[in-house]
């Protein structure tokens, strides 16, 4: 039986030298919690028997209350579970369905707890996400590795590259990131970034900081995560850039819309 | 409160040396034993990724990534991370079932499994 003999002395047993008996796990920069919502969760009234119960969909409050419309919209959303470890995180991963196997029209959205799923959210409303749209035909059997990666990116907190360097001594580096979502639609598959903020065209110095910095996410998301070179070019039937929209120039339906591409 | 196993048979007077009888489920209708709590909602969260020591063959989270970590705050980059897909296969104690979630693989399952009465 081999153990290391220092982790031993120091009685800490991570996963990889006891998967029965471990006794520390590696804690995520934030917690996240994986909403779901297909055609078969519209309108379900779940039973709350002990077997079956799982919390509410909680909606945070907001000063003057979350808007009907996000209400209305995270009604069908389920909430499946929380999680905060990286071993946690696995065993979700490991026991739940892959993108390639969900119904048409379904959506896994994976958030930092405490934010919904929804642009009215505080932390979504001045944001914006970076988003990719893959024809389904070709990329079956990409999808899940993708997903797969866009997570990892954002639990192991390496999307936003300006997180390490701390603005000041005080403050803890934060990060843009609010959420990551999969879409499975009939010819297609769709994986986003949700960000905190977006830039918003002026060019102040702080605004082309703040452009910077979240073009920097979408690089990483296409090339690290995604895996294509940095000058391809993917729109085509179906198929779109890798591109940055405001949530506010995303309700405009494509008026005055300022996409960013990668 | 300290860690106790109930079991069905403690009604039997301490003994130094009980002799096992039959097992009588009688007592235990309708009485479902906790199951005991897993490594999983056990282990403790790491403070100081520097303290701990991985095996042989298994790579730690790049040092860079951590460099101004605080309050247990850490990045894992993808390399470190993917290296637990093959050990952490356990289902979490708190994933509900997915069939109540509406959430099955869809080539499994068809629709006609989730028409309810609503």
């Amino acid at each position: 039986q081999e153990v290391d003999m220092q982790a031993q002395a120091e009685n800490i047993r991570t996963v990889f030298s006891d998967p029965k008996n471990f006794n520390v796990k590696h804690p995520l920069f934030s917690p996240w919690t994986l909403w779901f919502d297909s055609p078969a969760t519209k309108g379900r009234n779940l039973p709350q028997t002990p077997m079956s119960s799982f919390p509410q969909t909680p909606l945070p409050q907001t000063p003057g209350g979350l808007a009907a419309a996000a209400q209305g919209w995270m009604e069908d959303i389920k909430r499946v579970i929380s999680f905060d470890s990286v071993e946690e995180f696995w065993g979700l991963y490991n026991n739940i369905v892959p993108p390639s196997q969900l119904p048409q029209k379904a959506n896994y959205y994976l958030f930092k707890e405490g934010i919904i799923p929804a642009w009215e959210d505080e932390e979504n409303k001045n944001g914006g996400k970076w988003s990719i749209q893959l024809p389904k035909d070709k990329n079956r059997a990409n999808v899940d590795k993708m997903w797969l990666y866009t997570m990892l990116a954002a639990i192991g907190e390496t999307f936003d590259p300006v997180v390490v360097d701390a603005e000041s001594p005080d403050s803890p580096p934060s990060s843009l990131i609010t959420g990551v979502i999969v879409s499975t639609r009939p010819q297609f598959y769709r994986l986003s970034i949700w960000t905190r903020t977006a830039p918003n065209g002026s060019a102040t110095d702080e605004d082309t900081k703040l452009k910077d910095r979240v073009e920097a996410i979408g690089r990483h998301f296409k090339t690290s995560v995604l895996g294509y070179t940095d000058s391809a070019k993917l729109a085509g039937p179906l198929a779109t850039e890798v591109e940055f929209l405001s949530h506010k120039d995303s309700e405009k339906k494509g008026k005055q819309a300022k996409k960013i591409i990668v | 409160a300290p860690l106790r196993i109930d079991t069905a048979i403690s009604n039997t007077p301490p003994h130094p040396r009980p002799r096992p009888g039959p097992l009588d489920l009688s007592g235990a209708k309708g009485h479902v034993p906790a199951p005991l709590p897993s490594a999983l909602s056990t282990a403790r969260a790491i403070e100081d990724l520097q303290s701990v020591t991985y095996p042989e063959g298994v790579k730690s989270p790049k040092v860079e990534l951590n460099a101004n970590a605080k309050d247990g705050k850490f990045r894992y980059d993808r390399d470190f991370l993917l290296q637990f897909m093959m050990v952490c296969k356990e289902k979490p104690d708190n994933l509900p079932d997915l069939d109540v979630l509406g959430l099955q693989p869809s080539e499994n399952h068809p629709m006609a499994r989730t028409t309810s009465g609503r």
